[in-house]
């Protein structure tokens, strides 16, 4: 016992002493918390390699039943400077605005950032990264989402006699016109194909057509432009203009590979993980079409829309509460970690290019563009980046609030649904969703 | 007990019982203690202060002040804006609860009845057993993902089946109906509690004493005869024991309606735990709303099952005792 005793010391001694020879700078140690694999993979391969003096430690918890909110929420209310809370944390485009719009996040100027520094990014992702009750930029995106129409080339050349993206974005330049192509394509084609599949797909870019977001000044704020976007989906339900579908349900993707449906609304992610498994002839393996199989693979376009808007995203913040007790050395690791994931111009570009993931640097975008971009066979060779880089820039991410995931969900079950399929009237669907509002979020004023 | 051991002459070993064992019982029950103060005493006992407190929202739930019944007030006050929601999905979870019992324990019933008569020589019991305890394994959120994809709109197993029958001559929104959501919830509870129901109760009538059925053979009574006067009165306790656990889980049902409507359409799914999960963690995490709402739930839930427990009381039982009394 007393030689093993010994012997264990003894080695003990060894390896400190060791430690220290070689340890000549003490790592630092940098906390990461996120929701997917994502991120984690792109430390090891990119950011690793690159950074030697700095040791990550990456911890994953779900998004599914809030599991990573109620995390996060949990730790800053316990112990928001122990040696479990993050020092740099992911967020999601569902929450992101809940921690920004808090004095959980530290604002980048405290890290060292200044606003020239995102000069270069795409609007959207700063202000949505931006606390709307101070301005201060807080979070930093290294994707952009932007929304975009797709369409199917050859059901809008049989049916409207269009030829190209440019004559499709004629036609559903605004809302009014794009109900108008809605009512056409219904007529000519005797109901067989509708021009959207569900009512949440127009929501999702509709919203952006807001002056302002659900709450202002802490009260909540119907913007009179969803009296018009209820009209549409009134309009849309009475005569039979989509095809009744609900977002990820069989009839949404059965649109996705046959001839009913005419327009999807998707974001870039929509493009490579949603539309394109779901058409019907893909082979994943190959990147390819299967030929002989049914399918849409080659058939779609896209084109702007008629408004400019994004869905989803992963922002980078760091955790206030323990910033205000970091040294200098601490602080610089933090800056540089969000700096190279989201500014980095290079590393940008490398990942850009490895994934096919869209960037949030104009820079970078627009080189990928200069150099020929990405044609997309799925696009029948045309190139998305090209045509999500206008889109990127259209989208106006001030409306986006702490509230909308949750206010977004009481508006479609209070008003939206009920109110389209006539089981409410207007009054009381509008009524019926204030009160909702005002038992949901005790800290909104409802008038 | 000490003095009973002394009386019947064993009074000369009593140096040697001194050694007492006591204390190894608090040791074995000790882990339980341990565990039940932390994550069930603490946790109650937080609710109820929380109840009581002004926490809403992450940041305050430690440093929250009392303030009184301020939140059960609410409750009672039909213009705050909790009142209708909260009373409303209280209606909602009993409707479902009672639609979905009453079948579920006169089916049980039926099959134990059956499994258990020897009379009727069933075969395959072990079998049928497992066949009908089965749903209850699978895991809620495997059924809602089941029934969801059975009954969604416009295109799902239950439109096309029922189109196909010329029943239907357009596609039914299953789950746009008040009616047809609350049916098919009812429905899911039950199919996945009578099996356990009906074990329960198998175990009730085997623990009968054969000697009676025996005797009710001999005098030749018949199986229904048998069952109305021997198996009912008989396994009372077991009914009782069934009523009241099954609407302690019934008044918190929570998975099912959260998963596969989500309250909808128009709120007449909601129930009393999806209530109080709504306004613990969405919206601005009204914790103390939603203590306030357990603590009066579980309040209804003690008041029921002490009139359930003094409706079923056992008649004769309690006669004997006040006989034995006077």
């Amino acid at each position: 016992m007393k030689k093993l005793v010994a012997l264990f010391m003894a080695l003990v001694m060894m390896l400190s002493i060791a430690a220290v020879a070689f340890a000549e700078t003490p790592k630092i140690t940098l906390i990461v918390w996120s929701f997917t694999d994502e991120l984690r993979g792109m430390i090891d391969k990119y950011y690793v390699p690159s950074h030697p003096d700095v040791e990550i430690k990456y911890t994953l918890y779900p998004t599914d039943g809030s599991e990573y909110r109620n995390k996060l929420d949990t730790v800053i209310a316990t112990a928001p400077t122990g040696d479990e809370a993050p020092d740099v944390f992911a967020l999601e485009a569902a929450f992101v605005k809940y921690y920004v719009n808090s004095d959980t996040t530290v604002p980048l100027t405290e890290l060292g950032f200044t606003d020239e520094d995102f000069a270069n990014s795409i609007p959207a992702m700063v202000q949505i990264g931006t606390d709307s009750r101070n301005g201060m930029q807080k979070a930093s995106a290294w994707q952009s989402t932007p929304g975009a129409m797709f369409y199917r080339a050859s059901l809008a050349e049989k049916y409207l006699g269009v030829a190209s993206p440019e004559e499709f974005q004629e036609l559903v330049a605004d809302w009014d016109t794009f109900m108008e192509t809605a009512e056409e394509i219904n007529e000519k084609s005797q109901g067989a194909v509708k021009m959207f599949n569900s009512i949440g797909d127009i929501w999702n870019a509709y919203q952006y057509n807001r002056a302002a977001g659900w709450v202002v000044d802490g009260k909540l704020n119907i913007d009179p432009v969803l009296y018009d976007y209820l009209d549409l989906a009134k309009q849309a339900e009475e005569d039979g203009l989509y095809n009744l579908g609900s977002a990820w349900s069989e009839t949404w993707f059965l649109g996705m590979k046959s001839d009913t449906t005419l327009t999807y609304l998707l974001p870039t992610w929509g493009l490579h993980y949603v539309l394109k498994p779901n058409c019907g002839n893909y082979d994943a393996e190959t990147d390819s079409i299967v030929e002989g199989a049914e399918g849409t693979y080659g058939d779609w376009r896209m084109v702007d829309g008629p408004i400019g808007y994004s869905w989803g995203g992963t922002w980078l913040g760091a955790n206030a509460y323990k910033m205000a007790e970091a040294d200098d050395a601490k602080k610089a690791a933090v800056k540089e970690f969000i700096r190279f994931f989201t500014l980095d111009e290079d590393f940008l570009y490398t990942y850009a290019k490895d994934s096919g993931d869209f960037v949030s640097n104009n820079n970078v975008v627009n080189k990928i563009v200069a150099e020929g971009g990405t044609p997309n066979p799925f696009l029948g060779g045309q190139d998305h980046y090209a045509a999500f880089s206008t889109a990127a820039n259209l989208a106006d991410g001030t409306i986006m609030t702490e509230y909308d995931d949750a206010i977004n969900t009481l508006w479609s079950d209070n008003v939206t649904t009920p109110y389209i399929k006539g089981e409410k009237d207007l009054d009381t669907a509008i009524a019926d969703f204030k009160a909702a509002v005002a038992a949901a979020f005790a800290n909104i004023i409802v008038e | 007990m000490q003095q009973s051991v002394a009386g019947t002459g064993r009074g000369r070993h009593k140096g040697l019982s001194k050694v007492n064992y006591n204390r190894y019982g608090y040791y074995f029950v000790a882990p339980f203690i341990i565990v039940f103060l932390i994550f069930q005493l603490y946790p109650i006992v937080f609710t109820f202060r929380t109840s009581l407190s002004d926490a809403i929202g992450w940041g305050k739930i430690n440093s929250s002040k009392i303030i009184g019944f301020d939140n059960f007030r609410l409750y009672m006050d039909p213009a705050s804006p909790v009142y209708w929601d909260f009373w409303n999905s209280f209606g909602n979870t009993l409707l479902i609860w009672i639609a979905n019992f009453i079948p579920q324990i006169l089916l049980a019933l039926l099959l134990a009845s059956w499994f258990t008569d020897s009379r009727m020589r069933l075969r395959f019991r072990g079998g049928f057993k497992m066949l009908i305890f089965m749903p209850n394994i699978i895991t809620a959120a495997t059924i809602a993902v089941l029934f969801y994809s059975i009954f969604s709109y416009p295109i799902a197993p239950a439109n096309s089946l029922l189109q196909q029958l010329g029943i239907l001559h357009a596609p039914f929104e299953f789950f746009r109906s008040t009616t047809a959501s609350r049916t098919i919830i009812s429905f899911v509870q039950w199919w996945m509690w009578y099996g356990n129901t009906m074990i329960i109760m198998i175990a009730g009538i085997m623990g009968i004493s054969p000697e009676l059925y025996e005797a009710a053979l001999v005098d030749g009574c018949s199986s229904r005869q048998t069952f109305y006067r021997i198996t009912l009165p008989l396994i009372k306790p077991i009914l009782l024991f069934n009523l009241v656990t099954s609407m302690i889980g019934g008044l918190q049902m929570f998975d099912i309606p959260h998963l596969l409507t989500e309250g909808n359409p128009n709120k007449t799914t909601n129930t009393v735990a999806r209530f109080i999960y709504q306004q613990a963690f969405t919206g601005s995490r009204n914790f103390n709303y939603a203590s306030a709402a357990s603590i009066i739930l579980f309040i209804f839930i003690v008041i029921i099952s002490l009139m359930l427990f003094w409706v079923l009381r056992d008649r004769d039982s309690a006669r004997s005792l006040r006989r034995k009394a006077s």
